[in-house]
């Protein structure tokens, strides 16, 4: 079973931005733990942190209750696996995955099998004797990724590893690195500002913000039960509406947005002016019939639509102004709504969820 | 991880007091020794003398003239052929640029004395027009120093502004031509102003190199004197040299060329239009009459910047008395180098590999500390460590004199005085060098060998430095050339034994023994010309923009 890692109080400044603003996270061994954020949230420097080339301000990092951040980089013995890969350009395939191993001093027997292991993890084993140039996007990402096991790292450390691969190369990817990940056991930091990515190939997530962490769980978690109006706007796509809390204590909060009354979850502790949040698979068209239980009906005319394959995402203009999408599930080409049309929708209550206002800045 | 003073730390102390110890002293020295006067007192009398003296004031009035008109006929002559090697099919166009850049490592004293060969009182042409009963004027003055500067100096900015414009994106011109310019007019609209930068940046260049030059004007000049031959003169004439009036036209000469640097900063600094090229522009096939006619003035413009090479090389092998020469063959004169002064020939390839291994030592830990470990005390490393680029050889020459003539460090007359001199004017381009190939470096790879388990030190060496290895190389052989070829500091600095093959060269040529000086320069080209070859051909001619 791979390390557990424990991330206490982490504090980093850089002149008079925090990028590390008191960061706490624990990480068990084998996990594979996403850091996810917008560019800036401080994610890569918490990531560099652990790696060791950045040294934070205040706070602890531990190693199975060993202080890491006590070691200098070189001997913290984390594979990391970095954006642009960082193979180096002037040994070939082999030796870039045998590098580690002879730092080791490992001798040249065992080397020689254990490097080719660990190019045969990644189907690389028949390009040993390519040079770097030699090779595509996705197999220089396959080297670094041996390269960084072969060592047999407490931890595997990736920034960013997919960013630069075409679209189809990046989902293939996500789902050889998992599989490695679980068949190895190791403990894993990924770091990523792509949500999609992040719900897909974690077992855990922290949502980071302005050098804060956010919100930490399991990917759906994160989704459905967001803590904050930033992790819910963050993760998905999200309408977001601000109104005013209607006073009353029955199943369903209601929030007048215009002359509008819309059902909500219930919030506690929440008064006056809120923010309402709902996905757009929240709402449905309602065809006149009220098929959907305590849901609130709407009017809007559709301004654009835009065809996404399996579903088909109308925005609609509610009669105060506010822009919000909309969702069909297998859209039927002989039914579409044309473009200008006054349609009425249903949004279920349940899948509104209320922040206070302050939240959103 | 604690941070620790590592290794980094103490290269930058040493970097400091090195800079300190030959640059801040020698320089504070000179400014010292020209508002001294006799009594030890304060006094700005020598300026106020050298202001007023026609004798001396007319020097600056000549410097700018002279660097002037250099840049001037460079421009005219270079910008046409640059659009032409970037964006006109040319035959045997990569022969060209790399005879292109030779005018650039030969030393410009040479070029005048080539001149002189030729058009000089007894020259080749000089002497042929009389025998047919035509007098033609001389090559001596004014004139004479513009011509073999222009010659020597155009390839920088035939360097930068074809490397600009290979560096354009065809999207920019199909841009404006999509939005309805004519062909002519995106020329004028895009391609010019984008480029504009570099060709300042090459003027400026051109300006500043031929402000500084010491060689040419002292041998093709006769009186015409400059500010670094005033310098010169006021420090060696007859009445046993004015130190304080040669360290106030030292002075006046980094006053100057520091000014002259500054402009360049405020004209070109921000300026530059780095594009993230894609597609570059293909060059244009024109008919065949045009093509020719370019080419031929493509040709025309090196061969003429190559005819001071040959006309030495083919005087080498005349017979010769003094500065009379017979156009017999005869190796007399390589006879006479060779065994007059071997010495010197030793003592240049001597000192010129030692002070650039120096400074490729030094020059590539502080292009890494400044690339790589940025701070505020690295900031002030690189802007001191630039200081060198903007003071003349001459100045190093004088202030070095005034600084290392008396205790606590007496270095005139040895060995390292000039060893020293030629390291600290070369240090700038070899940071140069080294930051530009280091900037090119994902800082990831060395990161990378840290995480596998290999201490920074080490990565720095296994990796890092590794990978910079070609650009230092080629850095360094320039470094070399440069070195080998140096003059205007070695003039000062040389003593007895410790003579160099450019101080044989003038000595030669001042004293009208032109055959062994075309020995001896010949040797030097050869020794300069074909390392220059080898990298260009090696590495491309981006190595030899760094220059």
């Amino acid at each position: 079973m791979g390390a557990n890692l424990q991330v206490e109080q982490l504090h980093k400044r850089y002149g008079d931005v925090a990028a590390l603003d008191g960061v706490s996270l624990t990480i068990h061994g084998g996990e594979f733990f996403t850091l996810l954020g917008p560019s800036g949230c401080g994610k890569t420097t918490l990531l560099r942190c652990i790696a060791g080339f950045l040294r934070p301000d205040d706070g602890r990092i531990l190693c199975d209750g060993e202080r890491l951040d006590r070691f200098p980089a070189h001997k913290r013995d984390i594979g990391m696996v970095f954006q642009n890969y960082a193979i180096f350009p002037h040994l070939t395939v082999f030796e870039n995955v045998a590098y580690g191993l002879r730092a080791r001093r490992v001798p040249p027997a065992d080397l020689r099998k254990r490097a080719l292991e660990a190019l045969q993890l990644v189907q690389m084993d028949a390009l040993g004797d390519r040079r770097p140039d030699q090779l595509s996007g996705g197999q220089q990402q396959r080297v670094a990724l041996a390269r960084a096991m072969a060592i047999r790292p407490r931890f595997l450390l990736m920034d960013e590893p997919l960013s630069n691969l075409d679209a189809k190369l990046r989902v293939e990817m996500r789902t050889e690195i998992r599989r490695l990940q679980r068949e190895l056991g190791i403990t894993t930091i990924y770091v990523t500002h792509d949500q999609e990515e992040a719900l897909a190939i974690s077992e855990r997530l922290a949502v980071m913000s302005g050098g804060r962490v956010e919100q930490v769980g399991f990917p759906w978690d994160v989704y459905q039960a967001p803590r904050s109006a930033f992790v819910a706007q963050f993760i998905g796509t999200s309408n977001a509406l601000t109104g005013t809390l209607a006073p009353g204590d029955g199943e369903w909060s209601s929030v007048l947005i215009g002359g509008w009354t819309l059902r909500a979850r219930r919030a506690g502790g929440l008064t006056g002016a809120v923010l309402a949040v709902f996905r757009p698979e929240a709402l449905s068209l309602a065809l006149d019939r009220r098929d959907v239980p305590d849901a609130t009906i709407g009017e809007a005319e559709v301004v654009s639509r835009e065809f996404l394959g399996a579903v088909l995402r109308y925005r609609l203009r509610l009669p105060g102004g506010a822009l919000i999408h909309l969702d069909e599930h297998k859209p039927n080409a002989a039914r579409l709504t044309p473009e200008g049309a006054r349609v009425r929708f249903a949004v279920r209550a349940e899948d509104v969820m209320l922040f206070p206002l302050e939240e959103i800045s | 991880m604690r941070e620790r003073a590592d290794v980094w730390t103490g290269v930058s102390w040493i970097a400091f007091a090195i800079l300190a110890v030959l640059l801040i002293l020698p320089l504070g020295r000179l400014l010292w020794a020209s508002i001294l006067d006799g009594g030890g007192g304060f006094t700005l009398v020598h300026y106020q003398k050298f202001l007023a003296y026609p004798y001396y004031s007319r020097t600056i009035v000549h410097s700018f003239l002279v660097s002037s008109l250099v840049t001037l006929s460079a421009l005219v002559v270079a910008v046409p052929v640059a659009f032409l090697l970037a964006r006109v099919h040319l035959p045997g166009k990569a022969i060209l640029t790399s005879l292109a850049i030779l005018p650039l490592v030969s030393p410009p004293f040479i070029g005048a004395y080539s001149w002189i060969l030729l058009f000089g009182r007894a020259g080749y042409v000089t002497t042929l027009f009389q025998s047919i009963g035509v007098s033609i004027p001389t090559v001596y003055g004014m004139h004479g120093i513009v011509l073999a500067l222009s010659l020597n100096l155009y390839p920088f900015v035939l360097l930068m502004v074809t490397g600009a414009l290979r560096t354009l994106d065809q999207s920019l011109e199909e841009a404006a031509q999509s939005l309805g310019s004519s062909p002519w007019r995106v020329f004028w609209t895009v391609t010019v102003p984008v480029t504009l930068p570099s060709i300042l940046g090459g003027a400026l260049l051109v300006f500043l190199t031929a402000f500084a030059e010491f060689g040419a004007p002292m041998i093709i000049g006769e009186g015409y004197q400059v500010l670094p031959t005033i310098v010169y003169s006021l420090f060696v004439n007859e009445m046993g040299g004015n130190p304080a009036m040669a360290s106030t036209a030292a002075t006046v000469l980094v006053a100057c060329t520091t000014g002259i640097l500054l402009v360049q900063y405020w004209a070109v600094g921000r300026r530059r239009y780095a594009m993230s090229q894609l597609r570059p522009i293909p060059p244009v096939r024109l008919g065949p009459v045009m093509q020719w006619l370019c080419a031929g003035y493509a040709y025309l413009l090196v061969g003429l910047s190559l005819i001071p090479a040959v006309v030495v090389a083919v005087t080498s092998f005349f017979e010769s008395r003094g500065p009379v020469l017979y156009p017999n063959f005869s190796v007399g004169n390589y006879r006479e180098v060779l065994f007059n002064v071997p010495r010197a020939i030793a003592n240049s390839f001597v000192l010129s590999t030692f002070s650039t291994l120096l400074d490729v030592l030094l020059g590539t830990l502080i292009a890494y500390l400044v690339v790589r470990r940025r701070s505020a005390s690295t900031a002030a490393l690189d802007s001191c460590v630039m200081v060198p680029y903007a003071i003349p050889g001459t100045v190093i020459g004088v202030a070095f004199i005034v600084a290392f003539n008396k205790p606590p460090l007496v270095l005139t007359g040895t060995f390292l005085i000039l060893l020293l001199a030629y390291f600290i004017r070369r240090l700038p381009y070899s940071v140069r060098a080294g930051s530009a190939i280091l900037h090119q470096i994902d800082p990831a790879v060395e990161e990378a060998s840290i995480s596998l388990g290999v201490s920074p030190l080490k990565s720095f060496a296994k990796i890092t430095a590794r990978l910079m290895l070609p650009g230092i190389v080629s850095g360094g052989i320039l470094t070399w050339v440069q070195t080998i070829t140096e003059i205007s500091a070695t003039i000062f600095l040389y003593f007895g034994a410790w003579s160099t093959i450019t101080v044989v060269i003038y000595r030669q040529v001042s004293s009208s023994n032109f055959g062994s000086a075309a020995a001896a320069s010949t040797l030097l080209l050869v020794a300069v010309f074909i390392p220059v070859l080898l990298i260009n051909w090696v590495v491309g001619e981006r190595a030899v923009a760094a220059v």
